[in-house]
């Protein structure tokens, strides 16, 4: 590779994660709300096999601590 | 009965008898038996008949030596899906631009086929985008436990060990949330851009709106490019166990 062509291939590098982080972004505007309705779903669906009453604010924490968890991942992951 | 575009209702009355029959025989039953396929199946139809017409076209006239513009359209499409998920994925990612490829297409035809008079983005319903979101779940989750094995299942407990109770039903929510954004995420913006055109062209049927089906182009082109972006991103993480 020639000196003048490290350069281009580094833009371009840096082109292509942008994309890939802009990605990561736009997932992570919805994972957080879907992270939310999933949790609570899935404690909808436990309530209603199990009989109980109280296993949908369970998952509703849960899915609040995995937006949050996912959340903190893919920011500290592209900022690294 | 439901509105039905010139196609699904070709489609029923071509079909409504065997289709009744086989959803009877799943124990479904139709909410129209006389037109049991939607628009939004009739649309899919149409999307997957139109690629496997576009699909033989190319392989009748697929040459080394002369190559033509449909084979330079498609050839750079593969190279652009296949750089991208090296980008992403690393060595030995070209096996999975078999799936990556067909998907993407699918989705931008389906996403375009709401520019078209007479026709409905099956984007649009949240169906369609569903299904995409499942097949590429599936195939993601498929792939890391084939590549990965044991240690696949692994990373879903975390890193640390006496974490691992809490950290197995995080993951598992992230995982499902990953599927519902996939869906929503898709439908929404195709939804609302079918929704956009729609309403500058009755209220403004001249000039205008074409700028607003210009934005439909941009939005579908730009959905069907995240969602395959997003799909490889997770199939890099599923398949990195593996390196």
């Amino acid at each position: 590779m020639t000196p003048n062509e490290q350069p281009a291939k580094e833009q371009d590098d840096k082109e292509k994660n942008a994309w890939v982080e802009m990605a990561n972004y736009f997932q992570l505007a919805v994972v957080f709300p879907a992270a939310t309705v999933v949790g609570w779903l899935i404690g909808l669906a436990l309530d209603h096999w199990l009989h109980t009453t109280w296993l949908y604010i369970l998952g509703l924490i849960l899915g609040i601590v995995a937006g949050f968890v996912e959340l903190i991942r893919t920011v500290t992951k592209n900022s690294s | 009965m439901p509105e039905q575009l010139f196609f699904t209702r070709f489609l029923n009355a071509a079909l409504a008898g065997p289709v009744t029959a086989l959803l009877r025989a799943l124990h479904i039953e139709p909410q129209y038996p006389q037109a049991p396929i939607s628009n939004a199946v009739a649309m899919e139809v149409l999307v997957f008949g139109f690629l496997v017409l576009i699909f033989i076209l190319l392989r009748m006239r697929l040459s080394v030596e002369r190559p033509g513009a449909l084979q330079h359209i498609f050839e750079s499409i593969q190279g652009f899906i296949e750089g991208q998920s090296r980008d992403v994925i690393g060595h030995h990612s070209e096996r999975f631009t078999g799936f990556l490829l067909p998907l993407g297409l699918f989705i931008l035809v389906a996403n375009l086929f709401g520019i078209v008079p007479g026709l409905e983005s099956p984007t649009a319903f949240p169906v369609v985008p569903l299904g995409c979101a499942i097949c590429a779940f599936a195939y993601y989750q498929v792939q890391g436990l084939k590549l990965g094995g044991v240690g696949y299942l692994k990373h879903f407990l975390g890193p640390v060990w006496w974490l691992s109770p809490l950290m197995l039903p995080l993951e598992i929510i992230s995982h499902l949330a990953r599927l519902l954004s996939l869906t929503i995420r898709l439908y929404a913006n195709m939804f609302a851009g079918d929704m956009v055109t729609l309403v500058f062209f009755s209220l403004i049927p001249l000039g205008i709106p074409v700028i607003f089906l210009g934005l439909h182009i941009g939005v579908a082109l730009l959905q069907a490019y995240i969602f395959v972006l997003l799909t490889t991103v997770y199939l890099a993480g599923a398949v990195a166990t593996e390196h």
